[in-house]
């Protein structure tokens, strides 16, 4: 039996009442809200960062610093540069550059068509150039890129499908005294490399973007942004690459984005395998009674 | 009743077939034969790229003619006044041809510069041009990777072969197509590590059939400059230059027949 009394402090009137137990309900239901939207938000990103994982092993401009590098590593250049195409302006910009100030020259442009990287965005033809000292003026956008004067510059143009999306440079041979067409065709192979991961990381930046949008959509009232959630939302996404079982996600899909790089029958054949594993996994977990998802 | 003759064979009737000359033996090929002293004069040679820069001393004298195409408002304009070259490549390559050809009509049709955008269709109607207005050589040392010009350059090569417009094309040294250095009915060129103009090899291996001289030349730049560059931008004009003598000593020479001179005084011919 219930003592009307119960639960009821010896002062309190119905009326403050009512409004306490109105402001506990609206709490409640945002804190369901928040939490059902964290949790559509970490599964759309779960789906997203495996997507985007299949199809490019490291985020963003980690590989393409890693092609550049590497690049420049094996053809033996003393700095690199790799500039996109932006279509609207119709200039290069810097998106990897190697050398000593990398990171300020970052927002620096060239104009399609001058010095040697816009030369080669326009006719799609790799170049290089022994003597960049004696015109400077053709070392001289990509000199204020790395921070100075490069004596020799090998350029080859980024194509991905059939469209020219940027180019990437290297300066300075070490150990000769110029560039020679085998390296122009061997930075060919790495030009090839970085297209394609541009492409695939501007299509998780589309991801992003979109991300970005839902959240606007989902913000509770029209006019009355919710700067939190949103912020944890961000915080999260943030966190997830620094996340360990994301990391070995990752790992795994680098594995499988070899197989599949390697052709249809491949990639049928990782399927079987995969699902067969996983199929004895579950039928493991019933017959022990474990659970089946994790070890 | 008699039946009509079909349209195409007209031309080898007895009152209409043409008497030519008779082609020399492959073995009498020689330079001495094939260019002499020629210098290229009275024939018409376009440079399809950035445009010339007349002053430069490595072009050496003036154009025969300029145009300068460009899109604007989707209609595309052919400006015939005298232009430069802000960017140097189609100077680079002019000073090439008249390195070899002195005396060839050069004319500039400009087709970079105004951007990236609609490219593809200046670039087509760069063409289009030389192959309306008569040119003989047109050098093209740049192309389009856009698959979505595949047809209409290849109509405009076809028209170009057929017109004895003879395109010469850098080929690319990136693994991708480049339109139209991969039409059978263009001479496609890459670079050989040699320094000689006059040295050049026969590949039987299309799509690239000929290496010229492209690596580290020095060639004119913008703004007077001069420069020391690799590719094969720089080959193809060298074959330009070389074809142009050749026409110019032998006018009327079709582009399978200039094939066949190249091809035997090719310097990796065994009897070289």
């Amino acid at each position: 039996m219930n003592d009307p009394d119960q639960g009821q402090g010896p002062d309190a009137n119905p009326e403050e009442t009512i409004a306490r137990q109105a402001a506990e309900i609206a709490q409640l239901r945002e804190q369901l809200a928040d939490e059902q939207f964290a949790q559509e938000l970490r599964a759309a990103l779960a789906l997203a960062a495996t997507v985007s994982a299949i199809a490019a092993p490291i985020s963003h401009g980690g590989l393409l610093d890693m092609i550049v590098a590497t690049a420049a590593e094996i053809i033996a250049a003393r700095a690199a540069a790799l500039f996109l195409i932006d279509e609207e302006s119709q200039e290069l910009v810097f998106e990897v550059a190697l050398g000593q100030k990398a990171e300020e020259v970052k927002k620096f442009r060239v104009p399609l068509g001058h010095g040697i990287a816009g030369l080669v965005a326009v006719t799609g033809q790799p170049m290089a150039i022994s003597d960049a000292q004696s015109d400077a003026r053709q070392a001289a956008d990509i000199a204020r890129g790395v921070g100075y004067v490069p004596h020799n510059i090998l350029c080859v143009p980024l194509v991905h499908e059939d469209q020219i999306v940027g180019v990437l440079e290297l300066l300075d041979k070490q150990g000769a005294p110029s560039f020679s067409t085998g390296d122009m065709q061997v930075l060919g192979h790495f030009a090839n490399l970085a297209a394609v991961a541009i492409e695939h990381s501007r299509a998780s930046q589309h991801l992003a973007e979109l991300m970005d949008e839902v959240l606007h959509v989902v913000t509770p009232a029209p006019g009355q942004p919710a700067p939190e959630l949103r912020q944890r939302a961000r915080t999260f996404a943030a966190h997830t690459e620094d996340d360990a079982p994301y990391r070995r996600a990752l790992e795994m899909a680098w594995l499988v984005q070899q197989i599949v790089q390697q052709g249809e029958h491949e990639t049928k054949a990782c399927q079987t395998i995969l699902r067969g594993f996983a199929d004895y996994l579950r039928t493991r977990a019933a017959l022990s009674g474990e659970p089946g998802t994790r070890r | 009743m008699s039946i009509g003759r079909p349209a195409w064979s007209s031309q080898f009737s007895e009152d209409e077939l043409e008497a030519l000359p008779p082609v020399p033996h492959l073995d009498d090929m020689t330079p001495a034969w094939a260019w002499g002293d020629s210098t290229g004069q009275g024939v018409k040679v376009a440079v399809i790229d950035s445009g010339i820069d007349a002053d430069h001393p490595a072009v050496g004298g003036p154009l025969s003619g300029y145009v300068a195409i460009r899109e604007a408002d989707e209609e595309i304009i052919f400006d015939t006044a005298p232009h430069g070259d802000d960017f140097g490549h189609g100077t680079a390559c002019a000073g090439i041809i008249r390195a070899v050809a002195p005396a060839c009509e050069l004319y500039s049709v400009k087709v970079l510069g105004a951007g990236l955008a609609g490219r593809g269709t200046v670039f087509a109607a760069g063409l289009r041009w030389a192959i309306d207005n008569g040119m003989q050589v047109c050098n093209l040392s740049l192309g389009t990777t856009k698959r979505d010009f595949f047809a209409l350059l290849h109509e405009l090569a076809d028209l170009a072969y057929f017109r004895n417009v003879m395109l010469v094309t850098a080929a690319n040294n990136m693994p991708i197509p480049s339109f139209p250095s991969v039409y059978a009915s263009v001479i496609s060129v890459a670079c050989h590590d040699g320094q000689d103009p006059y040295i050049f090899y026969y590949n039987p291996h299309p799509p690239v059939e000929f290496g010229a001289p492209g690596i580290d030349i020095r060639v004119a730049w913008r703004d007077g400059g001069w420069i020391t560059m690799t590719g094969n931008s720089l080959s193809a004009p060298h074959i330009t230059g070389l074809m142009a003598k050749i026409l110019g000593k032998h006018p009327g020479l079709t582009l399978f027949q200039m094939k066949v001179i190249l091809r035997a005084l090719a310097a990796n011919v065994s009897n070289k």
